[in-house]
Protein backbone atom coordinates (compact mmCIF):
# COMPACT_ATOMS: atom_id res chain seq x y z
CA UNK A 1 0.00 0.00 0.00
CA UNK A 2 0.95 3.22 -0.71
CA UNK A 3 0.50 5.66 2.09
CA UNK A 4 2.28 8.56 0.73
CA UNK A 5 -0.71 9.09 -2.12
CA UNK A 6 -2.75 11.65 -1.40
CA UNK A 7 -5.89 10.74 0.55
CA UNK A 8 -8.85 11.32 -1.78
CA UNK A 9 -10.46 12.57 1.38
CA UNK A 10 -8.58 15.39 1.45
CA UNK A 11 -10.49 17.75 -1.31
CA UNK A 12 -13.38 17.82 1.40
CA UNK A 13 -11.63 19.52 4.29
CA UNK A 14 -10.17 22.25 2.18
CA UNK A 15 -13.37 22.86 0.16
CA UNK A 16 -14.96 23.17 3.65
CA UNK A 17 -12.32 25.60 4.50
CA UNK A 18 -12.75 27.54 1.50
CA UNK A 19 -16.61 27.84 1.78
CA UNK A 20 -17.28 31.63 1.59
CA UNK A 21 -19.20 33.57 3.88
CA UNK A 22 -21.99 35.56 2.34
CA UNK A 23 -20.19 39.04 2.87
CA UNK A 24 -16.77 37.35 1.12
CA UNK A 25 -19.22 36.86 -1.89
CA UNK A 26 -18.98 40.63 -3.11
CA UNK A 27 -16.23 40.95 -5.73
CA UNK A 28 -13.82 43.38 -5.08
CA UNK A 29 -13.88 45.95 -7.86
CA UNK A 30 -17.45 47.08 -8.70
CA UNK A 31 -18.28 50.60 -8.37
CA UNK A 32 -21.29 50.81 -8.69
CA UNK A 33 -21.73 47.90 -6.32
CA UNK A 34 -25.11 46.40 -8.22
CA UNK A 35 -23.50 42.98 -8.89
CA UNK A 36 -23.01 42.47 -4.97
CA UNK A 37 -26.61 44.04 -4.29
CA UNK A 38 -28.24 41.23 -6.26
CA UNK A 39 -26.33 38.81 -4.74
CA UNK A 40 -27.21 39.92 -1.47
CA UNK A 41 -30.71 40.11 -2.24
CA UNK A 42 -30.03 36.64 -3.40
CA UNK A 43 -28.37 35.66 0.04
CA UNK A 44 -31.74 37.08 1.71
CA UNK A 45 -34.09 35.58 0.26
CA UNK A 46 -32.68 32.09 0.30
CA UNK A 47 -32.87 32.78 4.44
CA UNK A 48 -36.42 34.00 4.16
CA UNK A 49 -36.84 30.61 2.58
CA UNK A 50 -35.02 29.13 5.66
CA UNK A 51 -37.10 30.97 7.86
CA UNK A 52 -40.59 29.41 6.41
CA UNK A 53 -38.89 26.24 6.10
CA UNK A 54 -37.94 25.92 9.94
CA UNK A 55 -41.40 28.10 10.66
CA UNK A 56 -42.85 25.31 9.47
CA UNK A 57 -41.28 22.88 11.07
CA UNK A 58 -42.12 24.22 14.42
CA UNK A 59 -45.70 24.55 13.73
CA UNK A 60 -45.61 20.36 12.55
CA UNK A 61 -44.07 20.18 16.01
CA UNK A 62 -46.95 20.69 17.74
CA UNK A 63 -49.19 17.63 16.13
CA UNK A 64 -45.85 14.93 16.24
CA UNK A 65 -46.02 12.31 18.90
CA UNK A 66 -43.22 12.24 21.82
CA UNK A 67 -40.50 9.68 21.22
CA UNK A 68 -41.38 7.29 23.07
CA UNK A 69 -44.00 6.18 20.45
CA UNK A 70 -41.58 5.94 17.60
CA UNK A 71 -38.93 3.79 20.16
CA UNK A 72 -41.98 1.09 20.51
CA UNK A 73 -42.63 1.55 17.07
CA UNK A 74 -39.03 1.07 16.39
CA UNK A 75 -38.38 -1.85 18.64
CA UNK A 76 -41.23 -3.60 17.29
CA UNK A 77 -39.60 -3.47 14.03
CA UNK A 78 -36.37 -4.59 15.04
CA UNK A 79 -37.47 -7.79 17.14
CA UNK A 80 -39.48 -8.84 14.25
CA UNK A 81 -37.04 -9.55 11.79
CA UNK A 82 -35.63 -12.79 11.38
CA UNK A 83 -31.03 -11.81 11.95
CA UNK A 84 -28.40 -14.00 11.25
CA UNK A 85 -25.85 -12.22 12.94
CA UNK A 86 -27.75 -12.05 16.43
CA UNK A 87 -26.78 -15.10 18.84
CA UNK A 88 -30.62 -15.82 19.26
CA UNK A 89 -33.34 -14.54 16.55
CA UNK A 90 -36.78 -15.73 15.85
CA UNK A 91 -37.52 -17.13 12.37
CA UNK A 92 -36.92 -20.95 11.12
CA UNK A 93 -33.48 -21.43 9.40
CA UNK A 94 -32.83 -20.26 6.44
CA UNK A 95 -30.46 -22.49 4.45
CA UNK A 96 -29.61 -19.69 2.16
CA UNK A 97 -28.12 -18.05 5.26
CA UNK A 98 -25.91 -20.47 6.68
CA UNK A 99 -24.25 -21.37 3.40
CA UNK A 100 -22.08 -18.50 4.99
CA UNK A 101 -21.40 -20.24 7.95
CA UNK A 102 -19.75 -23.44 6.91
CA UNK A 103 -16.43 -23.76 7.90
CA UNK A 104 -17.07 -21.30 11.14
CA UNK A 105 -15.58 -22.39 13.92
CA UNK A 106 -18.37 -22.94 15.73
CA UNK A 107 -22.45 -23.33 15.12
CA UNK A 108 -23.85 -21.56 18.07
CA UNK A 109 -26.74 -20.06 15.94
CA UNK A 110 -29.60 -20.69 17.61
CA UNK A 111 -32.95 -20.09 16.01
CA UNK A 112 -36.48 -19.74 18.26
CA UNK B 1 -31.98 49.71 -1.51
CA UNK B 2 -28.75 50.32 -0.47
CA UNK B 3 -26.30 47.72 -0.07
CA UNK B 4 -25.82 48.62 3.40
CA UNK B 5 -29.60 48.69 4.17
CA UNK B 6 -29.11 45.07 2.25
CA UNK B 7 -26.62 44.25 4.45
CA UNK B 8 -28.67 44.60 7.65
CA UNK B 9 -31.25 42.78 6.01
CA UNK B 10 -28.91 39.75 5.81
CA UNK B 11 -27.91 40.22 9.52
CA UNK B 12 -31.26 40.37 10.58
CA UNK B 13 -32.86 37.22 8.67
CA UNK B 14 -29.54 35.34 9.75
CA UNK B 15 -30.36 36.10 13.72
CA UNK B 16 -34.02 35.29 12.86
CA UNK B 17 -32.91 31.59 11.33
CA UNK B 18 -30.43 30.97 14.57
CA UNK B 19 -33.21 31.91 16.59
CA UNK B 20 -35.69 29.70 15.42
CA UNK B 21 -33.29 26.70 14.89
CA UNK B 22 -33.04 27.19 18.92
CA UNK B 23 -36.19 27.21 19.83
CA UNK B 24 -36.50 24.09 17.60
CA UNK B 25 -33.93 22.65 19.31
CA UNK B 26 -35.56 23.56 22.92
CA UNK B 27 -38.89 21.76 21.43
CA UNK B 28 -37.23 18.77 19.99
CA UNK B 29 -36.03 17.97 23.62
CA UNK B 30 -39.21 18.79 25.28
CA UNK B 31 -40.02 16.16 23.23
CA UNK B 32 -37.64 13.43 24.20
CA UNK B 33 -39.83 12.27 26.84
CA UNK B 34 -38.18 9.00 27.86
CA UNK B 35 -34.73 8.59 30.22
CA UNK B 36 -31.36 8.95 28.82
CA UNK B 37 -31.81 9.65 25.06
CA UNK B 38 -34.97 8.53 23.69
CA UNK B 39 -34.45 4.66 22.76
CA UNK B 40 -31.74 3.50 25.26
CA UNK B 41 -33.77 4.89 28.02
CA UNK B 42 -36.95 3.41 26.55
CA UNK B 43 -35.56 -0.15 25.85
CA UNK B 44 -34.30 -0.40 29.52
CA UNK B 45 -37.55 0.96 30.98
CA UNK B 46 -39.12 -1.63 28.67
CA UNK B 47 -36.62 -4.50 30.32
CA UNK B 48 -34.62 -5.25 27.44
CA UNK B 49 -31.56 -6.69 27.58
CA UNK B 50 -28.23 -6.23 25.58
CA UNK B 51 -27.13 -8.80 22.81
CA UNK B 52 -23.91 -10.15 24.26
CA UNK B 53 -21.30 -11.86 21.77
CA UNK B 54 -19.30 -14.62 22.73
CA UNK B 55 -15.94 -14.34 21.80
CA UNK B 56 -15.66 -16.97 18.76
CA UNK B 57 -19.66 -15.23 18.32
CA UNK B 58 -18.29 -13.25 14.94
CA UNK B 59 -16.05 -14.89 13.21
CA UNK B 60 -14.19 -13.92 10.08
CA UNK B 61 -15.93 -16.24 7.02
CA UNK B 62 -14.66 -15.44 4.09
CA UNK B 63 -11.39 -13.00 3.28
CA UNK B 64 -10.86 -11.34 -0.43
CA UNK B 65 -7.57 -10.56 -1.43
CA UNK B 66 -6.43 -9.54 -4.52
CA UNK B 67 -6.43 -5.30 -4.55
CA UNK B 68 -2.84 -3.34 -4.25
CA UNK B 69 -4.42 -0.62 -2.30
CA UNK B 70 -6.61 0.71 0.00
CA UNK B 71 -10.37 -0.05 -0.47
CA UNK B 72 -12.91 2.56 -0.45
CA UNK B 73 -15.93 1.00 -1.21
CA UNK B 74 -17.86 -1.83 -1.71
CA UNK B 75 -21.32 -2.77 -2.46
CA UNK B 76 -23.51 -6.15 -2.96
CA UNK B 77 -25.75 -7.32 -5.24
CA UNK B 78 -29.24 -7.35 -4.41
CA UNK B 79 -29.02 -11.02 -4.48
CA UNK B 80 -26.29 -10.36 -2.04
CA UNK B 81 -23.99 -13.53 -3.58
CA UNK B 82 -21.33 -10.82 -5.50
CA UNK B 83 -19.65 -7.81 -4.36
CA UNK B 84 -17.88 -4.95 -6.13
CA UNK B 85 -15.38 -3.08 -4.39
CA UNK B 86 -13.21 0.01 -5.53
CA UNK B 87 -9.75 0.42 -4.68
CA UNK B 88 -6.83 3.52 -4.60
CA UNK B 89 -4.82 1.16 -6.72
CA UNK B 90 -7.11 2.14 -9.57
CA UNK B 91 -9.10 -1.01 -10.13
CA UNK B 92 -13.47 -2.21 -9.80
CA UNK B 93 -13.15 -6.02 -8.52
CA UNK B 94 -15.97 -7.73 -9.25
CA UNK B 95 -16.41 -10.81 -6.65
CA UNK B 96 -17.87 -14.16 -6.18
CA UNK B 97 -18.52 -14.03 -2.25
CA UNK B 98 -19.37 -17.32 -1.73
CA UNK B 99 -15.95 -18.95 -3.90
CA UNK B 100 -14.32 -15.56 -3.05
CA UNK B 101 -12.98 -15.88 -6.92
CA UNK B 102 -12.49 -12.77 -8.68
CA UNK B 103 -14.99 -12.49 -12.20
CA UNK B 104 -13.55 -9.33 -13.17
CA UNK B 105 -10.77 -6.51 -12.34
CA UNK B 106 -11.78 -3.39 -14.14
CA UNK B 107 -8.66 -1.21 -14.50
CA UNK B 108 -10.65 2.88 -14.11
CA UNK B 109 -9.20 5.78 -16.34
CA UNK B 110 -8.91 7.73 -12.77
CA UNK B 111 -7.54 6.32 -10.61
CA UNK B 112 -9.10 8.06 -7.83
CA UNK B 113 -12.08 6.34 -7.18
CA UNK B 114 -13.93 7.05 -4.01
CA UNK B 115 -17.37 5.08 -4.58
CA UNK B 116 -18.90 2.08 -6.22
CA UNK B 117 -22.35 0.20 -6.66
CA UNK B 118 -24.11 -2.71 -8.33
CA UNK B 119 -27.20 -2.04 -10.62
CA UNK B 120 -30.33 -3.86 -9.28
CA UNK B 121 -29.66 -6.49 -12.21
CA UNK B 122 -26.20 -7.52 -10.96
CA UNK B 123 -24.82 -6.55 -14.79
CA UNK B 124 -24.03 -3.30 -14.32
CA UNK B 125 -20.88 -1.37 -11.58
CA UNK B 126 -21.19 2.15 -11.33
CA UNK B 127 -18.05 4.05 -10.03
CA UNK B 128 -16.94 7.91 -9.18
CA UNK B 129 -14.06 10.22 -7.28
CA UNK B 130 -11.68 12.85 -8.29
CA UNK B 131 -12.73 13.31 -11.58
CA UNK B 132 -16.09 14.34 -11.00
CA UNK B 133 -17.71 12.18 -13.31
CA UNK B 134 -20.02 8.41 -12.43
CA UNK B 135 -18.82 6.06 -14.93
CA UNK B 136 -20.85 2.66 -15.60
CA UNK B 137 -19.55 -0.58 -16.69
CA UNK B 138 -21.44 -3.31 -18.26
CA UNK B 139 -20.08 -6.63 -16.61
CA UNK B 140 -20.83 -8.41 -19.98
CA UNK B 141 -19.66 -6.59 -22.35
CA UNK B 142 -16.79 -8.10 -24.43
CA UNK B 143 -13.06 -6.35 -23.47
CA UNK B 144 -11.05 -4.20 -25.64
CA UNK B 145 -8.27 -4.73 -27.63
CA UNK B 146 -5.67 -4.18 -24.62
CA UNK B 147 -7.80 -6.12 -22.29
CA UNK B 148 -9.82 -3.70 -20.14
CA UNK B 149 -13.84 -3.37 -19.91
CA UNK B 150 -14.62 -0.32 -21.73
CA UNK B 151 -16.79 2.50 -19.90
CA UNK B 152 -20.34 2.03 -21.37
CA UNK B 153 -21.78 5.72 -20.24
CA UNK B 154 -19.70 8.58 -18.51
CA UNK B 155 -22.54 10.84 -16.15
CA UNK B 156 -20.59 14.11 -16.65
CA UNK B 157 -22.03 17.13 -15.26
CA UNK B 158 -20.83 17.28 -11.34
CA UNK B 159 -18.76 20.53 -10.52
CA UNK B 160 -16.83 18.47 -8.11
CA UNK B 161 -15.44 15.08 -6.95
CA UNK B 162 -17.85 12.71 -7.12
CA UNK B 163 -18.02 11.06 -2.92
CA UNK B 164 -20.97 8.52 -2.88
CA UNK B 165 -23.45 6.95 -5.23
CA UNK B 166 -26.44 3.85 -5.67
CA UNK B 167 -28.95 2.39 -7.92
CA UNK B 168 -32.17 3.28 -7.41
CA UNK B 169 -33.57 -0.24 -6.55
CA UNK B 170 -35.31 -1.92 -8.97
CA UNK B 171 -34.13 -0.10 -11.89
CA UNK B 172 -31.02 -0.15 -13.94
CA UNK B 173 -31.66 3.14 -15.34
CA UNK B 174 -31.61 5.72 -12.75
CA UNK B 175 -28.64 6.62 -10.14
CA UNK B 176 -28.37 9.11 -7.19
CA UNK B 177 -24.51 10.57 -6.69
CA UNK B 178 -23.42 12.88 -4.12
CA UNK B 179 -20.80 15.37 -4.62
CA UNK B 180 -18.20 17.96 -3.18
CA UNK B 181 -20.09 20.23 -5.29
CA UNK B 182 -22.37 20.42 -2.73
CA UNK B 183 -24.95 19.03 -4.45
CA UNK B 184 -27.18 15.25 -5.09
CA UNK B 185 -28.12 14.23 -8.52
CA UNK B 186 -30.35 11.87 -9.91
CA UNK B 187 -29.38 10.41 -13.64
CA UNK B 188 -30.95 8.80 -16.12
CA UNK B 189 -28.32 7.05 -17.49
CA UNK B 190 -30.43 5.66 -20.66
CA UNK B 191 -29.71 9.52 -21.65
CA UNK B 192 -26.80 10.46 -18.94
CA UNK B 193 -28.46 13.31 -18.39
CA UNK B 194 -29.15 14.80 -15.10
CA UNK B 195 -33.06 14.08 -14.08
CA UNK B 196 -32.94 16.47 -10.86
CA UNK B 197 -30.17 18.27 -9.07
CA UNK B 198 -30.51 18.20 -5.51
CA UNK B 199 -29.25 21.13 -3.44
CA UNK B 200 -27.14 23.79 -5.15
CA UNK B 201 -26.43 27.58 -5.76
CA UNK B 202 -30.13 28.65 -6.46
CA UNK B 203 -32.28 26.14 -4.41
CA UNK B 204 -31.96 25.44 -0.71
CA UNK B 205 -29.75 22.53 -0.12
CA UNK B 206 -26.60 21.39 1.17
CA UNK B 207 -23.71 24.19 2.28
CA UNK B 208 -20.88 22.15 1.66
CA UNK B 209 -19.88 18.92 0.24
CA UNK B 210 -21.57 16.08 0.23
CA UNK B 211 -20.37 12.93 1.11
CA UNK B 212 -23.06 10.30 1.40
CA UNK B 213 -26.35 9.26 0.19
CA UNK B 214 -28.85 6.51 1.05
CA UNK B 215 -31.81 5.53 -0.68
CA UNK B 216 -34.56 4.28 1.30
CA UNK B 217 -35.11 0.42 0.15
CA UNK B 218 -39.07 0.68 1.49
CA UNK B 219 -39.81 4.27 -0.82
CA UNK B 220 -37.07 4.64 -3.61
CA UNK B 221 -38.32 7.91 -3.89
CA UNK B 222 -36.89 9.43 -0.53
CA UNK B 223 -33.41 9.52 -0.13
CA UNK B 224 -30.63 10.65 2.61
CA UNK B 225 -27.60 12.71 2.22
CA UNK B 226 -24.80 13.68 4.73
CA UNK B 227 -22.27 16.75 4.40
CA UNK B 228 -19.55 18.32 5.40
CA UNK B 229 -21.93 21.18 6.44
CA UNK B 230 -22.32 18.65 9.29
CA UNK B 231 -26.33 18.25 8.42
CA UNK B 232 -27.74 14.89 7.34
CA UNK B 233 -30.97 16.39 4.63
CA UNK B 234 -34.06 13.79 4.02
CA UNK B 235 -34.91 14.59 -0.01
CA UNK B 236 -38.20 13.35 -1.47
CA UNK B 237 -36.96 12.99 -5.44
CA UNK B 238 -40.08 14.70 -6.86
CA UNK B 239 -39.01 17.60 -5.19
CA UNK B 240 -35.83 18.82 -5.81
CA UNK B 241 -35.91 22.36 -4.68
CA UNK B 242 -35.78 21.90 -0.84
CA UNK B 243 -35.15 19.04 1.18
CA UNK B 244 -38.14 17.70 2.96
CA UNK B 245 -36.31 17.83 6.09
CA UNK B 246 -32.77 19.25 7.68
CA UNK B 247 -31.29 17.21 10.54
CA UNK B 248 -28.64 18.63 12.90
CA UNK B 249 -27.11 17.59 16.01
CA UNK B 250 -23.82 16.43 14.47
CA UNK B 251 -20.45 18.79 14.98
CA UNK B 252 -18.53 17.45 12.39
CA UNK B 253 -18.89 16.54 8.61
CA UNK B 254 -21.15 13.88 8.70
CA UNK B 255 -19.14 11.35 6.51
CA UNK B 256 -21.75 8.29 5.87
CA UNK B 257 -25.49 7.91 6.02
CA UNK B 258 -27.42 4.46 5.68
CA UNK B 259 -30.99 4.12 5.62
CA UNK B 260 -32.38 1.83 8.64
CA UNK B 261 -34.23 -1.82 7.11
CA UNK B 262 -37.45 -0.36 8.44
CA UNK B 263 -37.57 2.36 6.06
CA UNK B 264 -38.43 4.93 8.83
CA UNK B 265 -35.06 5.95 9.86
CA UNK B 266 -31.43 6.43 9.13
CA UNK B 267 -28.32 6.47 10.94
CA UNK B 268 -25.32 8.68 10.46
CA UNK B 269 -21.53 8.57 11.05
CA UNK B 270 -18.93 11.77 11.72
CA UNK B 271 -16.03 13.30 12.15
CA UNK B 272 -17.19 14.40 15.56
CA UNK B 273 -16.63 10.28 16.59
CA UNK B 274 -20.67 9.38 17.05
CA UNK B 275 -22.88 7.59 15.06
CA UNK B 276 -26.79 8.80 15.49
CA UNK B 277 -30.59 7.37 14.69
CA UNK B 278 -32.62 9.65 13.50
CA UNK B 279 -36.57 9.16 12.68
CA UNK B 280 -37.64 10.54 9.37
CA UNK B 281 -41.23 11.57 9.90
CA UNK B 282 -40.78 13.57 13.26
CA UNK B 283 -37.14 14.60 12.81
CA UNK B 284 -36.64 13.21 16.22
CA UNK B 285 -32.87 12.16 16.82
CA UNK B 286 -33.44 8.55 18.61
CA UNK B 287 -29.91 7.67 20.09
CA UNK B 288 -26.84 9.31 20.35
CA UNK B 289 -23.67 6.25 19.96
CA UNK B 290 -20.58 7.41 21.09
CA UNK B 291 -17.61 5.36 23.44
CA UNK B 292 -15.55 7.86 25.42
CA UNK B 293 -11.84 6.85 25.05
CA UNK B 294 -8.85 8.31 27.86
CA UNK B 295 -6.66 9.11 25.03
CA UNK B 296 -6.22 11.81 22.35
CA UNK B 297 -6.73 9.49 19.22
CA UNK B 298 -8.85 10.79 16.84
CA UNK B 299 -11.91 8.81 15.88
CA UNK B 300 -14.12 9.66 12.82
CA UNK B 301 -16.89 7.40 11.79
CA UNK B 302 -16.29 6.64 8.47
CA UNK B 303 -18.73 4.23 7.47
CA UNK B 304 -21.78 2.22 9.14
CA UNK B 305 -24.26 -0.71 7.97
CA UNK B 306 -26.83 -2.18 10.07
CA UNK B 307 -27.36 -5.85 10.58
CA UNK B 308 -30.72 -7.48 8.58
CA UNK B 309 -33.01 -6.39 11.72
CA UNK B 310 -31.47 -3.09 12.76
CA UNK B 311 -30.73 -4.38 15.77
CA UNK B 312 -26.63 -4.39 15.24
CA UNK B 313 -24.82 -1.39 13.98
CA UNK B 314 -21.62 -1.63 12.66
CA UNK B 315 -19.22 1.53 12.29
CA UNK B 316 -15.64 2.24 11.15
CA UNK B 317 -13.52 4.43 12.44
CA UNK B 318 -10.56 6.58 10.74
CA UNK B 319 -8.24 4.80 13.33
CA UNK B 320 -9.28 1.45 11.96
CA UNK B 321 -11.46 0.62 14.67
CA UNK B 322 -14.58 -1.59 13.82
CA UNK B 323 -17.26 -1.66 16.83
CA UNK B 324 -20.57 -2.76 16.73
CA UNK B 325 -23.47 -1.45 18.68
CA UNK B 326 -26.70 -2.74 20.20
CA UNK B 327 -29.01 0.45 18.55
CA UNK B 328 -31.88 -0.18 20.94
CA UNK B 329 -29.44 -0.42 23.83
CA UNK B 330 -27.09 2.17 22.96
CA UNK B 331 -24.22 -0.49 24.17
CA UNK B 332 -21.06 -1.32 22.39
CA UNK B 333 -21.00 -5.06 22.55
CA UNK B 334 -17.54 -5.67 20.55
CA UNK B 335 -14.95 -3.76 19.39
CA UNK B 336 -11.63 -3.61 17.62
CA UNK B 337 -12.81 -6.82 15.48
CA UNK B 338 -10.51 -7.70 12.99
CA UNK B 339 -9.99 -9.34 10.31
CA UNK B 340 -14.28 -9.06 9.94
CA UNK B 341 -16.03 -9.63 6.99
CA UNK B 342 -19.80 -8.56 7.59
CA UNK B 343 -23.05 -9.62 6.04
CA UNK B 344 -25.69 -7.00 6.91
CA UNK B 345 -28.59 -6.06 4.85
CA UNK B 346 -27.09 -6.01 1.35
CA UNK B 347 -24.08 -3.57 2.51
CA UNK B 348 -20.93 -3.93 4.56
CA UNK B 349 -18.71 -1.70 6.23
CA UNK B 350 -15.67 -0.03 5.01
CA UNK B 351 -13.53 -2.56 5.23
CA UNK B 352 -10.22 -2.29 7.28
CA UNK B 353 -7.44 -2.06 5.22
CA UNK B 354 -5.48 -4.35 6.65
CA UNK B 355 -7.30 -7.34 4.67
CA UNK B 356 -5.90 -6.62 2.13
Amino acid sequence: MDDSLPSPGEPRREDQHRTPSPSTLLPKTQPSGFYGKHRLAAAISNLQNQINYLQEELDQLEEIGEASIVCKELISSVESIPDPLLPLSKGPTNINWDRWFKGAQNSRKRWI
Amino acid sequence: MSVAELKARHVAATETVNSLRERLQQKRLLLLDTDVVAVAGYAKAHGKSSVSFGATDLVCCRTLQGHTGKVYSLDWTPEKNRIVSASQDGRLIVWNALTSQKTHAIKLPCAWVMTCAFSPTGQFVACGGLDSVCSIFNLNSPSDKDGNLPESKMLSGHKGYVSSCQYVPDEDTHLITSSGDHTCVLWDITTGLRTSVFGGEFQSGHTADVLSVSINGSNSRMFVSGSCDSTARLWDTRVASRAVRTFHGHEGDVNTVKFFPDGNRFGTGSDDGTCRLFDIRTGHQLQEYYQQHSDDEVRHVTSIAFSISGRLLFAGYSNGDCYVWDTLLAQCIAGKIWPLFLKGNGKCTHMPFWLF
